[in-house]
């Protein structure tokens, strides 16, 4: 097997003539955890239902684990973990019997089902809520089941989509962290939609920008964010009448940056860190007195914008470039 | 093939206990067709001796608790259509579909559950029957052939159900079906013997394939062991079988293959 998952001009066109997938390539190595980030309705869930043998595709081809997801299903499924979005689980079961189920889906003799189940509940800490009906859980752990159900038979190839839509931050660390854990220690390849930049900064090797329908960026988090370019010097006049002026001086230094707070003056800085003072300087002589001012390391968020021209959602609104954060965004 | 049977072993089970563990699964099919039988039986138990050309039987009863039983099965049919659609709206369809799982055991596994949960219910509503005072008049044999025809009812029925599963996807849709099947059993001998309706209630009743299907059922119970009726019916359970099985295999193909 040379590629976990290869996807050649990948189509879906639903009736109508909507294609919701337009021709998508995809390289994803054995051991990778690749990102695969979009907006609603950009064709992230298509792509993934087509690679999980959920959907079949009207053009191009994929192979997964070497398997062709269209020929070969059935080997596919034998080598893939899966856990969609909004936890497909049944409310009036009980985790361990879920577990024990999908293991016998699996073809697991019924002493490899128990000690399967003890394992994962034990990994995933949903031991003492393993005798309780799926309804009582929580987003969280749901979710941690869901993770569970898809490693009952070790898969080589895990496609996730949108694990932590909807969790608190605390559950979401907690996922990541298995995730993590899941790619180091077992050597899993996982293929992880989310809407949520952070996350795929967080765990993904490589990241692909899907935007309707074609993959628009690919890289490393760090080459996405290095193509965007410079940081960016976000400041707030002190007199809001004074932003274009603030603007104006700005530009002297780089290229103004669209997106930004209202009220804000905004440019990237060539140089980084070491021009903000003859920036301030400039801005001072100018009779500009400002009231913040922040240099923003550029961010997915920022690729994502400047390939799509658009925020993701959850990120609009008075988010900002430089809305004041490192690593924590404001999410849902 | 061993693991297949696993599979829908499992799977059935599942089926069953999702049953059992929601009350909104498992109580109609048993509260109205035993306050139908305890209406119609308070209503006609003495009527239906001055009803010229009713046949002859003991009470009410037994005349009527093989339409109990029939709308046992048609309400659990519908209850096991929904759950199936509800699977597909909660996703847990889509796993299945993920895992190695043949595609027959995502059909046959509803069809087992659906067996057993509709041959152990009529044997309660037969055996609630016998407690007021029905009488088997087949006996042990016709007991028996009565149970299992219950059972295998619950093959073309539950194929209805998934067949209206899987083109809908909406346990809602499904679950709006259900007058339909209730009206195709008015219009039959369900309740009351063909040879006292008239004009084209008649005429429909007479054609009603569920007429002679619950009537194979009632010989059973109101005039003795009687293999051949019990083979019409049969024949009739396997003919709408072909039909609804088959037709939710083509669905659940147009299903995966749309999907």
């Amino acid at each position: 097997m040379n590629e976990a998952i290869l996807a050649e001009g990948l189509v879906r066109e639903f009736k109508g003539g909507i294609r919701a997938v337009d021709g998508v390539d995809l390289q994803v190595r054995p051991g990778e955890v690749y990102g695969f980030l979009g907006p609603n309705g950009a064709g992230k869930s298509t792509t993934v239902r087509m690679l999980a043998t959920l959907l079949r595709p009207t053009g191009g081809s994929a192979t997964v684990a070497g398997f062709d997801v269209a020929s070969e299903a059935k080997s596919v499924r034998r080598s893939i973990g899966v856990a969609l979005q909004d936890a497909a689980i049944d409310p009036f079961m009980t985790g361990r019997e879920l577990l024990h189920l999908q293991g016998v889906l699996h073809g697991l003799s019924r002493a490899e089902c128990r000690s399967t189940a003890d394992r994962l509940l034990d990994r995933v800490g949903l031991t003492e809520a393993a005798e309780r009906r799926v309804g009582t859980y929580s987003g969280g752990m749901r979710r941690r089941l869901d993770l569970a159900l898809a490693l009952v038979h070790e898969p080589v190839v895990l496609f996730l989509d949108e694990p932590t839509t909807g969790l608190d931050p605390t559950s979401r660390l907690a996922l990541w962290e298995e995730v993590r854990r899941l790619n180091t220690e077992a050597g899993t390849t996982v293929f992880l939609t989310t809407q949520y930049l952070e996350e795929a900064d967080q765990l993904a090797g490589r990241v692909g920008i899907i935007d309707g329908g074609r993959i628009v960026a690919e890289g490393t988090p760090q080459q996405l964010k290095a193509e965007v370019g410079d940081p960016a010097l976000v400041i707030t006049p002190a007199d809001p009448e004074r932003r274009d002026a603030a603007q104006e001086v700005l530009v002297r230094f780089g290229p103004e940056v669209e997106a930004r707070p209202p009220g804000t003056a905004a440019a990237r800085l060539p140089g980084g860190a070491a021009r903000v003072a003859e920036a301030v300087r400039a801005l001072d002589e100018a009779g500009i007195s400002t009231a913040s001012l922040d240099l923003h390391q550029p961010t997915l968020d920022d690729v994502f914008v400047a390939k799509t021209g658009r925020r993701l959602e959850g990120h609009g609104g008075g988010e900002s470039p430089a809305a004041g954060r490192g690593k924590r965004g404001r999410r849902r | 093939m061993t693991l297949a049977l696993r599979q829908t072993w499992a799977l059935g089970r599942r089926a069953v206990a999702g049953t059992f563990r929601f009350p909104q699964a498992w109580f109609p099919s048993l509260f109205f067709p035993l306050l139908l039988m305890a209406i119609f039986t308070a209503s006609f138990d003495r009527g239906i001796a001055l009803i010229p050309g009713f046949p002859k039987v003991n009470g009410y009863l037994d005349f009527g608790i093989s339409g109990t039983v029939l709308q046992g099965v048609l309400i659990g049919g519908v209850s096991s259509g929904a759950f199936f659609a509800g699977d597909i709206e909660r996703g847990f369809f889509d796993r299945l579909v993920t895992s190695p799982v043949s595609r027959v055991v995502l059909l046959t596994n509803r069809l087992v559950a659906g067996i057993v949960l509709a041959a152990a219910q009529a044997t309660l509503f037969v055996a609630i029957g016998l407690a007021f005072g029905a009488r088997m008049e087949g006996g042990v044999a016709g007991f028996v052939t009565l149970i299992a025809l219950a059972g295998l009812l619950a093959v073309p029925i539950g194929g209805l159900g998934i067949l209206l599963a899987l083109r809908t996807g909406s346990a809602e849709a499904v679950q709006g079906s259900f007058p339909l099947f209730f009206a195709l059993m008015f219009f039959s001998s369900a309740f009351f013997p063909r040879e006292t309706m008239t004009g084209w209630f008649k005429a429909v009743a007479d054609v009603n394939p569920i007429s002679h299907l619950v009537e194979g059922m009632r010989a059973q119970v109101i005039e003795g062991f009687r293999p051949g009726a019990a083979a019409l019916s049969l024949a009739i359970i396997a003919g709408f079988s072909v039909l609804t099985v088959g037709g939710s295999a083509v669905a659940l193909r147009r299903r995966l293959g749309a999907m």
